[in-house]
């Protein structure tokens, strides 16, 4: 998994077990469940009782009357929230690119830089004159450290994935990876078919 | 240009002979072996669920701004916002066994689980992952349930006797539901059967999906 998929996840499930937790809580003492199952809430918990109300007086009153920090504490908690969920929005949003790739094997020659948009041009070119595929295209992301080739294939109804993939991976991936001394590419592949009506042809 | 000298064992043989040309030329078997296991079934990636982060983000990033900016108003002197004072309001006369607020708990519940399931599942599943082609390790690959469908239904049409078919691909299964033209349907199926199979093997899925077909005689 990737660290924002982490992070998104984790996230998530934490949101998710806020709302759940705060509506069974509601739930519980505004069906009477504590009463009905012979539960005992232990003490000081905040809903009991089906005749309770969320925003109590007495809550109001504790609140307001805290000394001269309470409201700047209020304010920058807010701030900071609102912050923090900025900037998760922003990671979302947002997609890395290497900008440059360093080429050469390891370590990488000095002063030799190729862009990123190059080499995908490159594997896009190729990818797109295979045998069976209508259309590629080829995006490379992540950090120039741990980059990441995203390849869209959509194929013609002739096509044969299988096939496909073994001569991508034959093809402008074997070369990408000659051309520029990278190791590895990690690459994720997604293919699609074209729309057509059912045909018989062989 | 002259080789910089690296630390030694960091620098390879492969440094000095990489070439910036794209003739094919002798596969280069710079894997390491750990990872070259080729025909590993490969596992359905793992979205990074951004839609759902970004919706959840923004809902916090508006109820904390609009928070922030009604708070600092009041301390500012000016009178609370009218949301906030019928919200406090409703929060404070409305018991919990109020309609409202119970309707409430059970949408925020509802919500709270679903975060839940979305946090914890795989998803993806519109795509149907791929074996790996053996020389390409660090390759994943997935296909369209759609474009599945669309190659299978092609494959079943090519059968001698078939009218008209009708596939639906859904994550282990396929299934067919066709129209016998001519010849004997008990014969078009088993035809179809294997056909079904070699194409499901031409898709190179990674899992092999299992087949079913029924078959109707077509009456005009």
């Amino acid at each position: 998994m990737t660290p924002r998929s982490t992070l998104n996840r984790s996230l998530l499930g934490l949101a998710g077990l806020v709302l759940l937790g705060g509506g069974l809580l509601i739930l519980f003492a505004g069906l009477d469940l504590y009463r009905r199952r012979e539960l005992v809430p232990p003490d000081g918990w905040p809903l009991t009782a089906p005749a309770d109300v969320l925003l109590g007086s007495a809550d109001r009153t504790r609140w307001s009357g805290q000394g001269w920090w309470w409201w700047p504490a209020v304010i920058a908690a807010l701030a900071l929230v609102a912050l923090l969920a900025l900037w998760w929005l922003l990671a979302q949003l947002r997609r890395h690119h290497p900008g440059s790739l360093p080429v050469g094997g390891t370590p990488p020659q000095e002063g030799v830089e190729l862009r990123d948009r190059a080499l995908s041009d490159a594997i896009e070119t190729e990818a797109g004159a295979l045998p069976g595929v209508d259309h590629a295209t080829v995006r490379i992301t992540g950090r120039p450290t741990r980059h990441h080739t995203r390849v869209g294939l959509t194929l013609t109804p002739e096509a044969a994935p299988g096939a496909t993939l073994g001569a991508l991976c034959e093809g402008p991936l074997r070369t990408a990876r000659r051309s520029t001394g990278l190791p590895d590419l990690p690459t994720e592949v997604r293919l699609h078919v074209t729309r057509h009506k059912p045909h018989r042809a062989e | 240009m002259t080789p910089d000298p690296g630390p030694p064992g960091r620098g390879s043989a492969r440094r000095a002979t990489v070439p910036l040309t794209k003739e094919p030329g002798p596969p280069e078997r710079d894997v390491p072996a750990g990872e070259r296991d080729s025909g590993h079934r490969t596992r359905r990636p793992w979205s990074a669920r951004r839609v759902p982060a970004a919706l959840v983000a923004a809902v916090i990033l508006v109820a904390a701004v609009a928070a922030l900016a009604d708070v600092i108003a009041v301390r500012a002197g000016r009178p609370a916002a009218e949301w906030r004072r019928r919200l406090t309001d409703a929060l404070a006369t409305r018991s919990v066994d109020d309609v409202w607020m119970l309707t409430g708990a059970a949408v925020a519940a509802a919500v709270g689980v679903w975060l839940i399931i979305l946090a914890l599942t795989p998803g993806l599943r519109r795509w149907l992952p791929l074996r790996r082609p053996a020389d390409c390790p660090r390759l994943r690959a997935s296909l369209d349930r759609d474009g599945a469908a669309a190659l299978l239904r092609d494959a079943a049409t090519r059968v001698p006797g078939v009218g008209a078919a009708h596939v639906r691909v859904r994550r282990h299964r396929v299934k067919a539901r066709v129209h016998v033209r001519f010849r004997d349907p008990r014969q078009v199926k088993e035809d179809l059967v294997a056909a079904l199979d070699e194409e499901c093997d031409r898709l190179a899925l990674a899992r092999h999906p299992r087949v079913a077909v029924r078959t109707r005689r077509h009456t005009d």
